[in-house]
């Protein structure tokens, strides 16, 4: 009695898939090792271990009130798509304006009216944050306006130059031109 | 031992998009005005994660501050108004620190 079996030869592809399955599933796991640096250095930053932000602007008087003041990222403003080209600023405020100061706002150029102040600090006022709207046809000397707002309704408002708050939007700036 | 399904392979690149998509969780103000024709301006308000925003205030203030047109926004999200004779801007307002700016000379011509 002969039995003639014919086995199918399995494919060179699959030969190699049987024979080193497990290993490529270890490199797999290995994969997610190169991310942890930088997952790691983003929960810090958001944490507040490694301070207001990447990049420390400084202490900013105004009127009798001051801020620490710091971009998120020291990168240029990040597109938000419709509502145009956003930059992450984070603040802290000084121990004595905490009870005192009910709001602080953020605008580049010279606000016309507290309406039009400029877009507003929200968080706990021992890290705020805030994302500043920067038109693509701002100056590159163009000023950066904080105004803070007392729950007895005083106001205060204090100016430091874009370039000094952040070189790597005025970079932007410079390098796309100044749009009309 | 199979070898990798059609359905496993779409299973693979769901779970690729989803870990790459990035939640967008800001909604900040937009608004655009255009000159329909020489005498009305149409402004359009809205959020950048799509919604609109009928019922909002959108005024038209004067370089003096006084406010010419007092206004909302409609259903859909728009309001029409007469180009004021005085220099003006528009404020969309959303609430303080929720507002955009646009002066008469960004408003595009019809």
């Amino acid at each position: 009695m002969s039995k003639s079996t014919t086995v199918a030869q399995p494919s060179r592809l699959s030969v190699i898939w049987h024979k080193w399955r497990f290993h490529i599933n270890v490199l797999l796991l290995l994969i997610p090792l190169g991310f942890m640096p930088r997952y790691f250095a983003d929960a810090a930053l958001f944490r507040g271990d490694s301070g207001l932000g990447e990049r420390e602007i400084g202490e900013i008087q105004v009127g009798p009130w001051s801020l620490r003041l710091a971009e998120l990222r020291d990168e240029a403003p990040r597109s938000d798509g419709p509502a145009g080209y956003l930059k992450g600023f984070n603040a802290a405020l000084c121990d004595a304006c905490i009870e005192p100061v009910k709001a602080t706002y953020l605008r580049i150029g010279k606000p016309r009216s507290l309406r039009a102040a400029g877009s507003i600090f929200f968080g706990t006022p021992y890290r705020m944050g805030i994302q500043l709207p920067v038109p693509e046809k701002t100056k590159a000397d163009a000023d950066l306006w904080i105004t803070m707002e007392g729950w007895d309704g005083s106001l205060h408002q204090a100016s430091i130059p874009l370039s000094q708050a952040s070189p790597a939007t005025v970079a932007w700036l410079n390098k796309q031109g100044a749009k009309p | 031992m199979s070898r990798p399904t059609r359905l496993n392979m779409s299973v693979a690149l769901l779970a690729l998009c989803a870990g790459f998509s990035t939640a967008a969780l800001a909604h900040n103000p937009m608004c655009e005005c255009k000159a329909i024709d020489a005498e009305q301006i149409k402004c359009t308000g809205g959020f950048s994660d799509g919604s609109g925003a009928p019922g909002v205030t959108l005024d038209v203030i004067g370089y003096d501050e006084t406010i010419l047109v007092p206004g909302k926004l409609g259903a859909d999200s728009t309001l029409t108004f007469k180009k004021p004779g005085a220099e003006f801007y528009v404020l969309f307002d959303a609430g303080p620190g929720h507002v955009v700016e646009i002066d008469q000379a960004d408003i595009e011509a019809p």
